[in-house]
């Protein structure tokens, strides 16, 4: 934070509903914790930016949460839910950890990568489908698996995922 | 009491202690590099296992705490090979670019990698690279050299207080640094660069300039803070290639600022003047020391002949050491005249003959992060006196409740119970309600002027709440800064600070200007009071009665009035309508030239030998480390022979310390204190006024010449934010001025444009100028009604 | 006995005729003498000559101003300063000189340069007219790199195996 001449202004970058959204996971903490509701604050700017976050974002939910701006920089870099860059409309998001990739994960991101035409971590061009590797999400018993969007997808098979994909918009 | 067993010899260890600090406290070596003594613990590094008996696994010596009977063995078998394990899994990604690596020759990680690595790595993966991002003019950075000790990340957290350095990412993606490109803001950025134990942070100005194994070490003393840090200088062929702290608890503890940091850049400034030069008719001759003596002597004889001795004013700057303001007050009272003054940036001097020997903090430094409550009238503290502040930000982290009166409603990195932010003309009803408010709820013994100056006050519920806050807590302080000292009615505000300190049993101090200036006060380099603080007959001028009503002739010691003063307009026209100018100066610049007619080349700190006093009145004394350039002399060595040729007695020192040791004597046992140093003023005038009041801040990179050409520092954030004149946003809308655009600024008759900064730290009612800017001289007065007029 | 023999030996001239018989030896031999400088003796690859400082091949000064030669050379005969150069900030020399007159050609400096940039070639016969030839700057030494490169890449992979 540099030596600020003027106090920033959060309103303009927050709307009405996004801040009582906030405000409702403030209320879970004591107030001079109010550094506990980044997650959840973080996930709700990003819900209401198309499902990335901007810099000037994350700014505003420092000023709103009283943090240091690399505090939040530091919770939005670490956790996988985070997109820090404009992603398409399906985030597919493909566990390779462990379990799934005894399970044959590497197959299932094989074949994504061929059926939608990207690398993991890219987008296509018609911005409808961004590949995402993530970590654990705890779901070893239907290994392997994916996220799309908030639903858990399991125990895939290349026919499986088509399915899948199939019925998204 | 526990006793331990470290290596087989038993050792005595406070409980609580960590294990590796005992081992440090009786010279045990553990190689370690997350864990410095002044930050918090993080155990992340993993350097420092040791074995403890009776547990299963090496354990981190900066995370155990001790416990009686424990046996600690930190060179067994265990010990050793859980070391090296972890010296290999850290050099995994760093890279082996030590040759072209600053911090090669005095790193951590190579001094540890002699002792625990292994020959040949293991590893044939790729290493980890990491795009650097750029931190500001003072720090470079090689991020993929980081070992992710995070003690970066802590200091900026724990001790700048306002975190800028962090560790974002995940896993092998993780990194430190800003995420943003952006400059690091704090004052005390520059410590990063010692705590990193590789070389991922290191100094800009020093880049690749030096190796660690060329370089000399000196020991001097800080030419800024008024706390007078120790230093190490490094130098190579006669050059200063940086600066670094040496540890004194009881003054700087481990830190300097990055003022004291950086600023021998200033040094080998293009503008240094090596040689003598004198004014004939119109032109500048370089000439010898003689002949440039000779004509001081001469210019200054004539004008004494044809004025009288008490045509002849010096002013110097309290950056000059001790042994060279004694020096110079004992030359102008040889010539018969009191006019002597270092207090440039004082307006009101009606109390001056009650001030106290010196402008003591009233307490040791070190006291000041135990304080209960402080009341800190008038200053930017964290950027005036870093160190003080942090000291007093420990405090507040304590639990101490920290009251402001400022003009700004500056940034502070400590919580502030409470603050009333207005133009320094409303402090004194401030002021005013709360001794009121203090002096409701006293019942013991009160001179009665301090009731009767008091008696038409009313204190409002802020006032009283404040006076409540300052009646309670353990340790109070009341703390005068540099935006009370340069109040118009300085002795009304000291004055009424006295009594609520008196009022409130809390103790008065002075937060101190330069590093110097309680040795300006003490070595004489004051109109009303001779050396050592004794009485003197009558009191000459002040400085600025020399500058605002003009000398016939002035003596200048390290000096640039224009900017260095507080009426910089009156001083040029002054300086220019003198008869004759002498400016000891290490500087040429146009404006020297303009109104001097003799300019004698001076060294600056590191290149004399002399004493500084800083604020609690510890004399620290120090020998010259560098050879200046050129024909450049010690300021000590030309008053003296200036003193020889006028024939003065006592002017026959071979050595600095001999001038020391005779102020020294002179000084005697003196009390040092600020019990009885204020008077009570006959009247309070709290007329409100109206209008625009000009604030004016001397900001923190251009306190003086030296700091001023120190180049790194001129492009940090402090030092770039400094220009214009600055407004809140309500004043722009009702003037209908925005951002950016030149507004015409009337001061007393002086129009100058300025192009508006929107700053909305500033209260209604008032605009922000900063001082020591040159594009601001011609405005004048530090204090002043102003106007502004949009340009159309 | 013993006196009796040396005084034959003396005698007789024994000690000269020894002398002269390997001279005569010697005389019908075929002759080692190299007619220098019409003929040359061959040189080691390890043959420590003048210095010169070697470039990569894509013409990038190999010299990091690391500084170990200056801080090793045990007749302090090199001088170096370094900075960020201008046009990149990486990190070069802004004066490299090895003074001849000092240096013992001791082959340190070779040796201990991380990136084989200051190393002594093959070359022997080089002098001075005036103060100051014999002070290699950095100029003079790049260029004798340039001049010899080819000579010391081979030397250097002849003997790559045992460094």
């Amino acid at each position: 934070m540099s030596t600020r001449l003027a106090k920033s202004d959060t309103t303009t970058l927050l709307s009405a509903e996004t801040r009582t959204a906030i405000d409702r996971w403030l209320a879970k903490y004591p107030p001079d914790h109010k550094q506990s509701a980044v997650m959840g604050a973080l996930s709700i700017v990003q819900a209401a930016n198309g499902g990335w976050l901007t810099t000037e974002l994350m700014d505003a939910v420092a000023d709103y949460l009283a943090m240091p701006p690399i505090a939040v920089y530091e919770v939005a870099t670490f956790y996988s839910m985070y997109e820090l860059q404009p992603v398409g409309r399906h985030k597919i998001c493909v566990c390779t950890n462990v379990s799934c990739m005894l399970c044959g994960s590497e197959d299932i991101v094989a074949h994504l990568e061929t059926k939608i035409g990207v690398k993991l971590g890219e987008t296509t061009a018609d911005n409808k489908f961004t590949l995402k590797e993530v970590e654990c999400l705890g779901a070893c018993g239907g290994a392997p698996m994916m996220q799309i969007g908030r639903e858990y997808h399991e125990n895939l098979t290349p026919t499986k995922v088509d399915e899948i994909l199939a019925k998204l918009e | 009491m526990a006793t331990i067993e470290i290596d087989g010899k038993p050792y005595q260890a406070q409980p609580g202690q960590m294990l590796i600090e005992v081992a440090d406290a009786n010279g045990i070596n553990i190689p370690r590099f997350c864990y410095h003594k002044k930050l918090s613990i993080a155990a992340n590094c993993r350097m420092c296992l040791v074995e403890v008996e009776k547990a299963p696994k090496p354990m981190p010596a900066c995370a155990t705490p001790v416990m009686d009977g424990m046996k600690v063995w930190t060179r067994s078998a265990k010990a050793l090979t859980a070391q090296q394990a972890v010296m290999e899994f850290l050099l995994i990604n760093h890279p082996l670019d030590c040759p072209i690596c600053d911090q090669g020759g005095e790193c951590e990680l190579q001094d540890v990698a002699v002792g625990y690595g292994k020959d040949v790595s293991r590893y044939h993966e790729g290493k980890r690279v990491v795009i650097d991002k750029n931190l500001g003019p003072l720090i470079a950075t090689e991020m993929t050299r980081c070992i992710h000790c995070t003690r970066c990340v802590r200091f900026s957290q724990e001790i700048t207080g306002i975190q800028e350095m962090g560790a974002p990412g995940r896993g092998e993606h993780t990194y430190i640094g800003t995420y943003i490109e952006k400059n690091i803001a704090s004052e005390l950025s520059g410590n990063m660069i010692d705590l990193c134990p590789v070389g991922a942070l290191t100094s800009k100005p020093f880049r690749f300039a030096a190796r660690a194994w060329e370089i000399q070490q000196h020991d001097t003393i800080a030419p800024h803070d008024s706390l007078g840090s120790n230093l190490h200088l490094h130098i190579y062929r006669n050059q200063i290639m940086r600066v670094a702290p040496k540890e004194n608890e009881a003054i700087n503890e481990v830190w300097i600022s990055d003022r004291d940091r950086f600023s021998y850049q200033g040094l080998t400034a293009e503008d240094r003047l090596t040689v003598p030069l004198i004014k004939i008719g119109e032109t500048w001759q370089a000439t010898s020391w003689e002949k440039a003596l000779a004509f001081v002597k001469e210019g200054l004889k004539k004008v004494i002949s044809a004025h009288g001795n008490q045509a002849v004013g010096a002013l110097a700057s309290p950056t000059a050491t001790v042994e060279e303001l004694y020096l110079l007050q004992k030359l102008m009272r040889g010539i018969g005249s009191h006019n002597i003054d270092h207090r440039l940036r004082q307006v009101d001097f009606s109390d001056q003959n009650a001030a106290p020997l010196f402008p003591y903090l009233g307490q040791a430094i070190a006291d000041l992060e135990h304080c209960g409550t402080a009341l800190i009238i008038g200053s930017h503290l964290r950027k005036e006196q870093p160190l003080l502040n942090h000291r007093l930000r420990k405090a507040s982290l304590r639990g101490a409740k920290i009251i402001l009166i400022n003009p700004i409603d500056y940034e502070f990195n400590l919580p502030i119970a409470t603050k009333i932010i207005a133009p320094p003309a409303a402090w004194l009803n401030h002021l005013a309600g709360i001794a009121k408010a203090l002096l409701e709820n006293r019942s013991s013994l009160i001179p009665h002027s301090v009731e009767a100056l008091l008696a038409t006050v009313s204190p409002d519920a802020q006032q009283r709440a404040l006076a409540q806050t300052l009646r309670t807590g353990n340790k109070r302080t009341v703390l005068l800064g540099n935006l009370a000292t340069a109040h118009p009615q300085f002795s009304v505000v000291r004055a009424l600070a006295a009594i609520i300190a008196k009022l409130s049993g809390a103790t008065l101090g002075y937060l101190g200007e330069a590093n110097n200036t309680a040795g300006a006060w003490l070595a004489g380099a004051i109109p009303h009071r001779g050396a050592a603080g004794n009485p003197i007959a009558a009191a000459g001028l002040d400085a600025y009665t020399m500058l605002t009503q003009g000398m016939k002739s002035y003596i200048l010691l390290g000096l640039e009035p224009e900017l260095d003063s507080c009426s910089g307009t009156a001083a040029l026209k002054h300086l220019q309508q003198a008869d004759f100018v002498v400016s000891l100066t290490a500087y040429r610049t146009a404006t020297i030239e303009n109104y001097a007619d003799v300019m004698l080349p001076i060294s600056l700190f590191a290149e004399t030998s002399g004493t500084y006093i800083n604020v609690v009145g510890n004399w620290q004394s120090f020998k010259g480390a560098i050879q200046p350039r050129g024909d450049i002399r010690p300021a000590w060595k030309i008053l003296r022979v200036l003193g020889n040729l006028f024939n003065l007695d006592g002017f026959e020192y071979t050595a600095s310390d001999q001038i020391c040791d005779e102020l020294r004597q002179q000084v005697g046992n003196k009390i040092i204190g600020n019990k009885t140093a204020w008077q009570i003023p006959t009247h309070l005038e709290l007329n409100s006024t109206s209008g625009l009041q000009r604030i004016t801040e001397m900001p923190i990179y251009s306190v003086d010449a030296l700091v001023r050409r120190a180049i790194a520092l001129q492009h940090t954030l402090d030092a770039t934010q400094v220009t214009g004149i600055h407004i809140n946003t309500q004043v722009a809308t009702q003037l209908g001025l925005t951002a950016n655009n030149p507004v015409i600024v009337k001061q007393n008759g002086a129009v100058i444009n300025l192009p508006v900064v929107i700053d909305e730290r500033v209260p209604d009612e008032a605009v922000l100028i900063y001082a020591g800017q040159v594009a601001q001289i011609e405005l004048g007065a530090w204090h002043d009604q102003i106007e502004l007029t949009a340009t159309c | 006995m013993n006196a009796i023999t040396n005084y034959i030996k003396s005698l007789f001239l024994w000690e000269l005729m020894k002398g002269l018989s390997l001279t005569g030896r010697y005389l019908f031999k075929s002759k080692i003498t190299v007619q220098y400088p019409e003929e040359k003796t061959p040189l080691s690859n390890r043959f420590r000559g003048l210095h010169a400082l070697r470039r990569y091949p894509n013409g990038e000064e190999r010299c990091i101003a690391c500084k170990l030669c200056e801080a090793v050379c045990p007749a302090l005969a090199i001088t170096i300063e370094s900075a960020p150069r201008e046009n990149d900030g990486t990190r070069r020399t802004s004066r490299y000189e090895i003074d001849l007159l000092k240096c013992i050609f001791c082959g340190f400096c070779e040796e201990s340069c991380p990136v084989d940039s200051i190393v002594e070639s093959r070359t022997f016969e080089y002098h001075g007219e005036q103060r100051g030839d014999l002070l290699m700057t950095k100029e003079k030494l790049l260029a004798q790199g340039d001049k010899v490169e080819q000579e010391l890449a081979a030397d250097r992979a002849y003997d790559a195996r045992y460094r």
